[in-house]
C-alpha cells in the first residue's frame, strides 16, 4: 500500500495550513492563560466572595466537557443576538476551561512557598507588590513550569475539539479530506504525525524553560 | 419560567442521554484502569524491551488528540470489515486511551513508596507476588486513588467527544433537543448541569480519598 504521491503533495499543504490555526489557537490560548489563570489563582486566596467566585469558577469549568462550554459559547451567543466567529468561540471556550485548570497550578505553587517568606518579607518592610515580584513569584513560575508543560500539551490537544463548530483547524482539515478522499489511512496518519510534532516542540521548550529557570529553585 | 421550558420540556431525554453517558465511561473505565495497572507493572518491572515500547506507546497517547483517534477509528473500522458495533469502537478508543494516563497515575504511587518498603518485604523473604499483594499494592493504591478519579472525571468529559462521530449520549442528545426547541443556551446549560453533577459528584469523591489518605501520614 504505497502512498500516493500526488495525493500527498496536495494533503500535506492543506494539513498544515490547518496546523498554522492550530498553533495559532494554542498558542493565544496559553498565553491569554497565563495571565488569566495567575489573576483567578490570586483571587482565589482572597477569602471573602471574590475568593469564593474563583473558586466556583474553577470547579464549574474543570467539571463540564469544553466542548458543551463551546456548544454554549458559539450557539448560545448567537441566538443572544452576539454572534461571535468560529474563531472566537473557540479561543475564549478553550481559555474558560484551561483557565480553571491553569489557576489550580498557580495555586499549588502559590502554597509550595513557604508561610515564612511572606512572613520574613513583611518583616522587612516589603510591599506587597515587591513581595510577589521578587521573592513569591520567581520561586512559583520555576516550580510551576512541569504542569504548566503539560498544560500547553492538552491544549493543544483540545483545540481539536473546535473542530466541531467548523473552524478549518487541522482536526477539520483532515476531516474534510477523508469525506472527499476516502485515503482515510494517509490523512489521519499525516494529522496525527503534525500533532506529535507540535506536542513535542511544547514539551521540548519546557523542558528548555525548566532548565533555564532551575537556578531559582 | 417560560425561558424555561424547552429544558422542562426535554429534561427526560438529556436524563437517557446522561445514562447514556454513564454506561460508556463505567465501559471504559473498567479496561483502562485493568490495562493502566498492567502498563504500569510493565513501567517498573518490565524488560528495557517492553519498556521501550511502552514509552512510544505513552508518548503516542499523549501527542495526539482522543477527537483524531476516535474519529480515525470511525472511518476506519467499516473498512477493515471488523464487525464491531460504533459504541465497542469506541469503548475500545477511549479504554486503549485512558489506560496511558492510568498507568501513569499507579507508576507514581507505586514509585511513590519508599525503598525502605521494598527492602523490608524482600529481607522477609517475600516473593515478588506477595510482597506485590500484601505490601506494595495496597498503599501505592491508597496514594494513587485521588489522581485515579481526576482521570475518571476526565474520562466522563471526554465522552462528550463521541458525540461528534455521531454516537448517542448527553451531548448528542443535547445537540437533538436544540435542533427541535432553537434554544441552545438553556438546553446546553441544562446538559452542562448534569456534566457538573456526575463530575463533581465524583471530584468530591476524590478530595475524600485525599484526604483520608493523608491521616496515614
Amino acid at each position: 500500500m504505497l502512498a500516493d504521491l500526488h495525493f500527498l503533495a496536495r494533503v500535506i499543504p492543506a494539513l498544515l495550513s490547518g496546523a498554522v490555526i492550530t498553533a495559532e489557537l494554542s498558542v493565544l490560548t496559553f498565553l491569554i492563560c497565563l495571565v488569566w489563570g495567575l489573576l483567578v489563582a490570586l483571587a482565589r486566596t482572597n477569602h471573602g466572595p471574590l475568593g469564593w467566585i474563583a473558586g466556583a469558577y474553577i470547579q464549574t469549568v474543570r467539571n463540564t466537557p469544553l466542548l458543551i462550554q463551546l456548544y454554549i459559547i458559539y450557539f448560545g451567543f448567537a441566538m443572544g443576538g452576539f454572534p461571535l466567529s468560529g474563531f472566537m468561540s473557540g479561543l475564549l471556550a478553550l481559555c474558560i476551561q484551561n483557565g480553571g485548570y491553569v489557576a489550580e497550578i498557580y495555586r499549588g505553587g502559590l502554597q509550595s512557598v513557604s508561610q515564612r517568606q511572606y512572613e520574613a518579607g513583611r518583616a522587612l518592610g516589603m510591599r506587597r507588590w515587591t513581595l510577589y515580584t521578587t521573592v513569591i513569584m520567581p520561586q512559583v513560575i520555576a516550580r510551576v513550569i512541569p504542569p504548566m508543560t503539560n498544560q500547553a500539551i492538552s491544549i493543544i490537544k483540545d483545540t481539536s475539539q473546535v473542530a466541531a463548530i467548523a473552524v478549518m483547524e487541522m482536526m477539520k482539515v483532515a476531516e474534510v479530506w477523508v469525506e472527499s478522499s476516502a485515503n482515510t489511512y494517509d490523512v489521519f496518519a499525516g494529522a496525527a504525525i503534525i500533532y506529535l510534532v507540535l506536542t513535542s516542540i511544547a514539551g521540548f521548550i519546557g523542558k528548555v524553560t525548566e532548565r533555564r529557570l532551575a537556578f531559582a529553585q | 419560567m417560560k425561558m424555561l421550558a424547552p429544558l422542562l420540556h426535554s429534561y427526560w431525554y438529556l436524563f437517557r442521554g446522561a445514562g447514556m453517558t454513564l454506561l460508556m465511561a463505567g465501559a471504559a473505565v473498567l479496561p483502562a484502569t485493568a490495562l493502566g495497572v498492567v502498563l504500569a507493572l510493565v513501567h517498573v518491572f518490565g524488560r528495557p524491551m517492553a519498556r521501550a515500547v511502552l514509552q512510544v506507546y505513552l508518548f503516542v497517547v499523549r501527542g495526539i488528540p482522543l477527537l483524531v483517534l476516535l474519529t480515525f477509528v470511525y472511518y476506519l473500522l467499516p473498512l477493515t470489515g471488523i464487525d464491531l458495533p460504533p459504541f465497542w469502537g469506541v469503548v475500545l478508543v477511549m479504554s486503549l486511551y485512558y489506560a496511558a494516563f492510568m498507568s501513569e497515575v499507579f507508576r507514581a504511587g507505586i514509585e511513590s513508596l519508599p525503598q525502605a518498603q521494598w527492602d523490608a518485604a524482600r529481607s522477609l523473604g517475600m516473593t515478588r507476588h506477595l510482597m506485590l499483594r500484601i505490601v506494595i499494592f495496597p498503599q501505592a493504591l491508597r496514594l494513587a486513588a485521588p489522581p485515579f478519579v481526576s482521570q475518571c472525571v476526565s474520562l466522563v468529559k471526554a465522552t462528550s467527544l463521541v458525540s461528534i462521530v455521531g454516537l448517542w449520549e448527553l451531548t448528542m442528545a443535547s445537540r437533538e433537543v436544540v435542533e427541535r426547541t432553537l434554544a441552545p443556551f438553556q438546553i446546553f446549560i441544562g446538559a452542562a448541569l448534569i456534566y457538573f453533577c456526575i463530575c463533581y459528584t465524583l471530584a468530591l469523591y476524590g478530595r475524600y480519598l485525599e484526604r483520608r489518605s493523608l491521616v496515614g501520614h
